[in-house]
């Protein structure tokens, strides 16, 4: 998969400061939501995908912050807050 | 519990905007922002409308500012699959100070504007998060930060786009796809000789290029670039709810790589080297989309607002944030005066935003969402725009047609009565 | 007691960036920090105290940007800051740096215990510790990877290659600490606020009485570059099998695998 790699390789110009906790998690129970599925789209990180028992799965590794998802699946589906202060991506032009 | 006059969280332009306003008059504002320093979390396009902003600030107020180049050179770029036709204007005006917009980058520029903010005697705290909301008697008396309460007679939201502070706090739904847009970008470097050369400007100067057409394949949206000294901001902005939903679906990384890989576009950026890739999202609503702007004890600015506005070919966002912070400033002020921060009296922000460029520009172009969304301006246009100029500039073997009926070839009546219809639509933008 | 925790100021290397055509540092526009060994230090002084009761007195040596980045030792509890400045110690090398602490513990005075990281985010030499030792004449433990105060004594584990050393010194001494010592805590917004009214002292090399011959410098950087990537642009296309024997064969013959 080239574009995984090389949308890897992107991340990796960017500052990410480790944070203990993973600030994004798929409510249990709707790993399978059709909605849930979207977030392989939108994410302009590709930081979700879907695996072969059809599970969608997020790292947050990477994750810049955006909000694309929270929008897209909403609450119901993704709790997801900022990661603590001083953690998470640092950006460094913006 | 320690307690504050004003308690603003989110270091954006929006925040930063109000601190330094309110420092001026004397008020103790605290800062709070979860970022490594202000800047550290946000991310624009690249341009910054400064005209309408100006007078809330001391004239030489920008002199020091960290602007990558003033934009002197419009450039629209119609796509469709085969070709893309460019539009190029520059106006002698746009050539000297004061300039009208500059692009900038916002962890350079936040951070200066904090520096601003606590130099005029703000309090301004990094690497901090706002949790919730402290109610007393119905009323917001502050903020919960890293455990910690933190009371104020008055909080001030400037948490940008999410507003997750809001949303805990009930005041405000979780957005919804059809009412925001994601972009994304990448940061490019190329030398300045480079840049100037690439784009046909004077030293120091820049440009700003918007693409519209096939890139988003039928999305709403389109893609931007702006000069900044030393590097390119390239990027794309496209409807969520579009991404979701428009078949065959693409995953919102492999539109940008793929509008890269257009000649146009791999020709502006070649030799570059990457230094960042960012995303955010971007309220997209308009004027409906203006969320809660006060209550009782707590006041919202900028995107966090809702005030933000997508004009199809611009993102007119930061100058919203900064003259509704400034905005929100006066209104405190005066219930600081009054001693009093109960929702009516914080009610003066609707007005100060009511006789401002903020929300009367707004409500010029209230219909420009609902206009635009419209997947002729994505497709078609640009379309029939390529192929008449194919046409013009094809030269083959035959005898070349005048150009009202290369023009006529590609118009049916009913390509006619469309056309007509969308300026009916488009008068009110 | 009275502890004194040396800190570094140090630029955030993880937002530096390197020029690719020169394989220099870019260090424009880089926010400074202390150093995280560092903090891990301050860190075991406040625990100390906060179960013995005393004082910690952050100290360092550095140029004008120090008085603000400071505010985040005085924010993670230290009661008070002394600091050295002057612009030329902005990249002392350790020997200078060992002297100019030495002599500003000294001219502080009173102090039980004084801990150090292991070694700074961006140089790591490991030799401020025993150089300040050697100055003071005091004892020195170093690797320490827990540390238990008893009186007047201090017993400390020792993290080495290949054991655990546990050893017993009388007060006063010198610690370096490793970073699994502790979680350095993350300053409440309350305690950001405090720092800037927590009492600080500004010293220049002439208060702490250096000698100019003391601050001369013996190390000559001869370069300072990232280390070069050179990419083989080897891809191994076949199926798994025949290019993960192919991937082992090509490591083999580089020497990344031992034979
Ligand atoms: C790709 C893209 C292109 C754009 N192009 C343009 C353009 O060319 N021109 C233009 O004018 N606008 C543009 N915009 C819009 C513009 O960037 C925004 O409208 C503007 O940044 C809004 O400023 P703000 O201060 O309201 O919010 P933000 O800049 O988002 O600031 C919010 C701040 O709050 C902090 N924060 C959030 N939650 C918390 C919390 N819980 N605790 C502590 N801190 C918190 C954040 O870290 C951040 O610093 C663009 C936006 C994007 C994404
Ligand atoms: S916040 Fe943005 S980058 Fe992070 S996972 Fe969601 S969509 Fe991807």
């Amino acid at each position: 998969m080239s574009r995984s790699i090389s949308l890897k390789e992107k991340l990796g110009f960017n500052v990410f400061k480790h944070s203990a906790e993973s600030h994004i998690r798929i409510i249990p129970g709707a790993e399978k939501n059709e909605r849930l599925k979207l977030a392989v789209y939108v994410c302009p990180a590709g930081l979700y995908s879907l695996n072969e028992n059809g599970d969608v799965t997020v790292t947050v590794d990477g994750c810049l912050e955006c909000g694309t998802c929270r929008i897209a699946c909403g609450p119901e589906i993704l709790d997801w807050y900022y990661p603590d202060g001083g953690t998470g991506v640092q950006f460094r032009f913006g | 519990m320690e307690k504050f006059d004003v308690v603003i969280v989110g270091a954006g332009l929006a925040g930063l905007a109000a601190a330094y306003t309110l420092a001026k008059d004397g008020i103790e504002a605290l800062v709070i922002e979860r970022g490594d320093y202000p800047g550290a979390k946000n991310v624009t396009g690249g341009r910054l409308y400064l005209n309408p902003v100006r007078q809330y600030f001391p004239a030489d107020f920008w002199d020091n500012a960290p602007f990558e180049r003033p934009v002197t050179t419009e450039i629209v770029t119609m796509m469709t699959q085969e070709n893309a036709a460019s539009m190029r204007f520059q106006a002698l005006e746009f050539n000297n100070p004061p300039y009208q917009s500059y692009s900038v980058q916002r962890s350079k520029f936040d951070r200066w504007f904090g520096n601003q903010a606590a130099g005029a005697g703000a309090m301004l705290v990094s690497k901090s998060r706002v949790d919730d909301l402290i109610w007393e008697n119905g009323k917001v008396a502050g903020v919960i930060a890293g455990g910690e309460e933190l009371g104020a007679n008055v909080v001030l939201a400037c948490d940008g786009v999410l507003s997750l502070v809001a949303e805990k706090a009930k005041l405000r739904e979780p957005g919804k796809p059809e009412d925001f847009a994601v972009g994304f970008k990448e940061i490019i470097e190329l030398p300045e000789k480079t840049i100037e050369d690439r784009f046909n400007l004077l030293p120091g100067q820049g440009a700003a290029q918007l693409f519209m057409g096939s890139l988003t394949q039928g999305r709403f949206g389109g893609g931007f670039l702006y000069t900044n000294k030393t590097s390119l901001s390239l990027g794309m902005v496209v409807s969520i709810r579009d991404l979701m939903e428009k078949q065959p679906p693409i995953e919102a990384p492999v539109l940008l790589e793929e509008f890269k890989q257009r000649p146009e576009v791999a020709a502006l950026i070649g030799d570059g080297e990457l230094a960042e890739y960012s995303a955010h999202v971007i309220p997209e609503a308009g004027y409906k989309g203006i969320g809660r702007l006060y209550g009782d004890g707590i006041l919202f600015a900028g995107d966090a607002a809702g005030l933000s506005l997508n004009i199809g070919l611009t993102v007119r966002g930061m100058e919203f944030a900064i003259a509704s912070g400034v905005l929100a400033a006066r209104a405190i002020k005066q219930a600081f005066d009054r001693n009093d921060y109960s929702a009516a009296s914080l009610s003066v922000y609707q007005q100060l935003l009511q006789n401002s460029f903020v929300l009367k520009d707004m409500q010029t172009f209230k219909e420009a969402p609902h206009v635009l969304d419209n997947p002729r301006f994505f497709t078609y246009y640009p379309e029939l725009m390529g192929n008449i100029l194919k046409d013009l500039y094809s030269f083959g073997q035959e005898p070349k047609e005048g150009l009202v009926r290369t023009v006529r070839n590609r118009l049916s009546f009913s390509d006619i009565t469309g056309i007509l219809k969308d300026a009916w639509g488009g008068r009110k933008i | 007691m009275n502890i004194i925790a040396c800190v570094k100021q140090v630029f955030d290397l993880q937002q530096v960036r390197i020029k690719k055509e020169t394989r220099e540092p870019i260090m424009e526009n880089i926010p400074l920090t202390i150093g995280d060994i560092d903090k891990n230090a301050l860190e075991e002084g406040v625990r100390l105290i906060e179960q013995h009761g005393g004082k910690v007195t952050v100290v360092s040596a550095g140029s004008e940007d120090l008085e603000e980045t400071i505010k985040e030792g005085l924010a993670m509890g230290a009661d008070e800051a002394v600091l050295v400045i002057d612009s030329s110690l902005d990249s002392a090398e350790s020997a200078v740096s060992a002297v100019v602490l030495a002599k500003t513990v000294k001219k502080i005075g009173e102090f039980d215990l004084i801990l150090l990281g292991e070694g700074s985010s961006d140089n790591y030499s490991g030799q401020v510790g025993p150089r300040m030792a050697e100055i003071l004449d005091l004892p020195l433990v170093s690797f320490v990877k827990s540390l238990k105060v008893d009186g007047h004594r201090i017993q400390a584990v020792r993290s080495l290659d290949d054991c655990m050393e546990v050893v017993e010194v009388d007060m006063p001494a010198i610690v370096m600490v490793m970073s699994e010592i502790n979680e350095a805590r993350i300053p409440a917004v309350t305690q950001i606020l405090k720092a800037g009214r927590k009492p600080k002292q500004v010293l220049s090399l002439d208060e702490i009485e250096v000698d100019p011959a003391e601050m001369e410098t013996k190390v000559e950087t001869l370069s300072n570059l990232a280390p070069e990537q050179d990419r083989k642009q080897v891809i191994f296309k076949e199926d798994a099998d025949t290019a993960a024997a192919d991937l082992f064969n090509a490591l083999q013959s580089e020497g990344f695998i031992g034979r």
